[in-house]
């Protein structure tokens, strides 16, 4: 299916607008107050955005770092240069501790590189402990948001489909009684899981330390039980030190939930030591690259590096607003996701969605990191007329509209004339049958111009 | 060549000798929230009070009182007096006759209690650490969630936790109950993990 298809069906589904509205409404408005409380914000979002260029510009060195820290505290390290080679190690430390069944907690990593998919097709059970994420493996879909992957649905859906699959579910019809019952379901299969995977929001270089944020506790109740801990992450996740994780945790949360931290922010450095009470055996970290050192070295790109994703960019944007994030058709939608997918998987498939913004900013303006979004999906734009992935149309229009602009008189005489004759087709003001425009003003009217082109009203100011 | 071979390989970037000190002086003065009025007990207090967090206080002199402080919560909400202790001396050393004391804790264990190593003003976080007298699980698994914390171990900000991120398996912060805004952005407390949080502040 592609891109525009996708949309389609988005905006013809009159229950997602709903769903997503409520949520990323609520997520917008937190982000606001959390902002509000904290003046210095925007200085905070210079050095993050400092902090991160530092480490990509070192990444080699800090990688090194961080693999010599944590082996030294008893973990294992592992790299993975592509989406497969990461999937198939992780099912490889599954298969090797005899796992059966797997307690998953919720790291788009693990979406990026098909994990859900791979431990399928190796016949291992995995069960999704973050709530939506809870919803969105019994709903067989996918995530559609990256802080919440259920955010596409209502609690209507959710509740009818927690009565259908819950071993003892809610009677009552709230969101608190349905949080409850996927409590009950998921506690004994999250305690009796044989291996944990978690991703990581923060690798720590000077102590090689991972870090975790989450608000329900799900990703501690995932991996400390289990006898094998398996952390995928990407290498761009890397900090050099606890300090500089701290900076980028009082930017994260304020940016997602509005909070001033999440409920949990947990360290691990290593497996059980000796006298530990809990905790696992083994601990395995898969450094994942998957074509973030390509970006890396890429001028325009490099600046992705720095996100840390807390989805403030697709809270804020109006084109998610309207479509949510299926219609982006990869693991990371909205803005860093049209700027991300492609550099993932390929311009050509992906070219529509650098086209799918409508350049208002409000997504840098929200970043954290300072990522000059519109900029990155303008250079998308450019990127794909180079290569001639435009369309046909598209190439001839514009080249059409080039020759017209060489002009400047004949493009005056254009311009007026089309002017005069929208006044013509107007009535009462409003255009509601446009010729070469019929797709447009099948649904809406379009205003007729008034006072002429801009350039006629130009001259007429400038006699005044 | 193996992937860590071929991956750093793309990364190869000279190293100046001064990037540890560069690497420093990033966070030298980071942003901070500006601190709201009141002592550190005060805000802490009031970050504990506040909806993010969510948790209940209670403050007593010495440690002895406090099996007692826990009979008045558990009293209040009318929960029978079953503990889950974790192997501290500091605890176990306390008077905890009238309580039925378990020392493993249960998939459905209602109460544990828990010291921790410091209190954050800045956010009201509660610091812990795992070792040999503190596990980490029943944190985690209890609806009930009760936190010892010595008032002379409260920091002002996340910075001021003294912590060397190679001494224990984990280090963590607790900052209010487990919660979820998963079903249509509404917060509900009790996600997988406590839903009710209680601090018990000594001296």
């Amino acid at each position: 299916m592609s891109f525009g298809q996708r949309v389609d069906l988005a905006l013809a589904d009159k229950v997602l607008k709903v769903a997503v509205e409520r949520t990323a409404g609520t997520a917008e408005a937190k982000r606001a107050l959390a902002v509000e409380a904290f003046p210095a914000f925007e200085d905070a979002r210079t050095r993050a955005a400092a902090i991160k260029d530092h480490v990509i510009a070192h990444l080699g060195h800090y990688l090194e770092m961080f693999e010599a820290n944590a082996i030294a505290a008893g973990a294992q390290v592992h790299w993975a240069q592509t989406a497969d080679e990461a999937a198939t190690i992780v099912v490889d430390l599954c298969r090797k501790a005899g796992a059966k069944s797997v307690a998953r907690s919720k790291s788009m990593l693990g979406e990026e590189i098909g994990l859900p998919h791979a431990l399928a097709e190796a016949g291992i059970e995995r069960v999704e402990t973050d709530l939506a994420e809870h919803i969105i493996q019994l709903a067989g879909e996918r995530p559609s948001h990256i802080v919440w992957p259920a955010m596409h649905k209502t609690r209507e859906q959710v509740s009818a489909l927690f009565r259908a699959k819950h071993r003892d579910p809610h009677v009552e019809e709230t969101i608190a009684a349905m949080a409850e019952s996927a409590r009950r379901h998921l506690r004994a299969e999250m305690l009796g899981a044989d291996v944990g995977i978690s991703g990581a929001n923060f690798l720590i270089a000077d102590t090689g330390s991972i870090c975790t944020v989450t608000n329900e506790g799900n990703a501690e109740l995932s991996v400390v039980p289990p006898r094998v801990h398996i952390v995928t992450a990407g290498i761009e996740k890397i900090v050099p030190s606890l300090p500089h994780a701290i900076h980028m945790l009082r930017m994260l949360a304020r940016s997602a939930t509005g909070a001033a931290l999440t409920q949990y922010t947990t360290f691990y450095t290593g497996p059980k030591r000796e006298g530990d009470r809990d905790g696992p055996e083994e601990m395995h970290i898969v450094l994942v690259d998957n074509g973030r050192s390509a970006m890396a070295a890429d001028a325009a790109l490099k600046e992705m590096l720095r996100c840390i994703r807390c989805g403030a960019c697709m809270n804020h944007c109006v084109v998610f607003r309207q479509v949510g994030g299926h219609a982006y058709g990869g693991t990371y939608p909205g803005p860093m996701g049209a700027v991300l997918t492609p550099a993932l998987d390929g311009l050509s498939a992906n070219r529509d969605l650098a086209h799918a913004c409508t350049m208002n900013g409000r997504c840098q303006e929200v970043c954290p990191v300072k990522i000059p979004l519109p900029t990155l999906l303008r250079g998308w734009r450019e990127k794909s007329w180079r290569e001639g992935l435009e369309p046909v149309s598209m190439r001839q229009g514009l080249g059409l509209w080039r020759q017209a602009v060489l002009r400047p008189r004949l493009y005056r005489m254009a311009s007026g004339a089309t002017v005069r004759a929208m006044r013509l087709l107007a009535r009462q003001g409003w255009i509601a049958r446009l010729p070469f425009a019929g797709a447009w003003t099948k649904y809406r009217d379009m205003p007729a111009p008034e006072g002429g082109t801009f350039m006629a009203q130009y001259a007429k100011g400038r006699r005044r | 060549m193996t992937a860590r071979d071929a991956i750093l390989g793309k990364l190869r970037a000279p190293v100046p000798l001064d990037l540890a000190a560069q690497a420093a002086a990033l966070v030298a003065g980071s942003e901070r929230p500006p601190e709201t009025a009141g002592s550190p007990v005060e805000r802490f207090a009031a970050r504990l009070a506040g909806p993010s967090v969510s948790a209940t206080l209670d403050r007593i002199d010495d440690a002895s009182g406090l099996p007692d402080a826990v009979r008045r919560y558990l009293a209040h909400h009318a929960l029978p007096a079953t503990l889950y202790l974790p192997p501290d001396s500091r605890l176990t050393s306390l008077d905890w006759r009238g309580f039925r004391i378990d020392e493993a804790v249960a998939a459905d264990q209602m109460t544990a209690l828990a010291v921790a190593k410091a209190g954050v003003a800045e956010s009201g976080s509660l610091v812990f650490e795992t070792d040999a007298s503190a596990p980490m699980l029943p944190n985690f698994l209890t609806l009930h969630h009760i936190v010892v914390l010595a008032t002379a171990d409260l920091v002002e900000t996340i910075e001021d936790i003294s912590v060397d991120l190679a001494e224990h398996r984990a280090h963590y912060w607790v900052t209010g109950v487990s919660g979820t805004t998963d079903i249509e952005g509404q917060y509900v407390r009790g996600a997988h993990g406590p839903r009710y949080l209680h601090v018990v502040m000594v001296g």
